[in-house]
């Protein structure tokens, strides 16, 4: 079975996966927002999302040292990878302490805070354009990169937001 | 004061289970073990504390079989041990302090 979603929360997206399994169907596959499942046992897996640190340097040495600690790759796509054990060998959180948590918001908002500035600079580029030659197909995808970006930078904010509630935390 | 101290409680107990070689998921269940289930470290913590630790030089990589595809083993160097010692000579202070409460219990 193939779902298309666009998650910009990967705590939300995670526990879509969880109540996917719970459902008895398993991610298999991550594309381009295509989500590829396959038939479990209901509750057979636990899923975890992460980030990678690098672009391709740690990705191999990441997943092997996954699969050394009894973690299974599902799916890497980009630097985003896709994790799952098994429910039955107990619980399964990538990180446990609130240092190593807030690391991986900065990751993320870090990766999104990029993917922002880009898209802003697309924006105006086409902004630009459309106000020069007034045709639609400028104005479209001006738009388009405007929403792109107001949603990238949304996911920032609760990066930040996150961030701020553990280091609360952590008094 | 030395400032890579205090060390995290996942930091300490990751030096403490390289003192013999050990890969990723031996030292997970060493320490799990030694703390009553109590400290449980989930696999990105432990990959991005080893990965901190060897470009500290605190650990390095022990044995790295690429033939058998042998899982990777740490193992705990001088300066690792060091840093360790310090770290318990700042907790026996504490607990040497804590003793100034007795009697309030």
């Amino acid at each position: 079975m193939k779902k298309f979603r666009l998650y910009y929360d990967k705590d939300r997206e995670q526990d879509w996966l969880q109540k996917m399994s719970s459902e008895g169907w398993a991610l298999k596959k991550f594309f381009l927002g295509v989500y590829t499942f396959v038939p479990c046992k209901p509750g057979e897996y636990i899923y975890q999302i992460d980030l990678l640190e690098n672009w391709d340097g740690d990705k191999e040495d990441f997943a092997s040292f996954m699969e050394d600690s009894g973690v299974e790759v599902v799916s890497q796509w980009y630097r985003w990878v896709y994790l799952r054990k098994k429910a039955e060998d107990g619980p399964f959180e990538m990180y446990t302490d609130i240092d190593s948590k807030i690391n991986q918001y900065n990751r993320i908002k870090n990766f999104f805070r990029a993917a922002f500035i880009l898209e802003m600079g697309g924006f105006l580029i086409e902004m630009n354009a459309a106000l020069r030659t007034k045709s639609l197909l400028f104005w479209i995808f001006a738009i388009l990169a405007g929403v792109f970006a107001i949603l990238f930078l949304r996911i920032v904010w609760r990066c930040q937001w996150k961030i701020e509630q553990l280091q609360r935390e952590k008094g | 004061m030395d400032n890579n101290l205090p060390l995290t409680e996942a930091i300490f107990y990751i030096l403490l289970a390289v003192r013999k070689p050990n890969h990723g998921y031996g030292i997970i269940q060493e320490v799990s073990e030694i703390t009553g289930g109590r400290v449980v470290l989930g696999p990105g913590t432990l990959y991005g504390a080893i990965n901190s630790l060897l470009s500290k030089k605190w650990i390095m990589l022990y044995s790295e079989d690429m033939a058998s595809r042998k899982k990777k083993e740490y193992l705990i160097t001088k300066e690792g041990i060091e840093v360790f010692f310090k770290e318990v000579k700042r907790l026996e202070e504490l607990v040497r302090n804590a003793k100034l409460m007795e009697g309030l219990a």
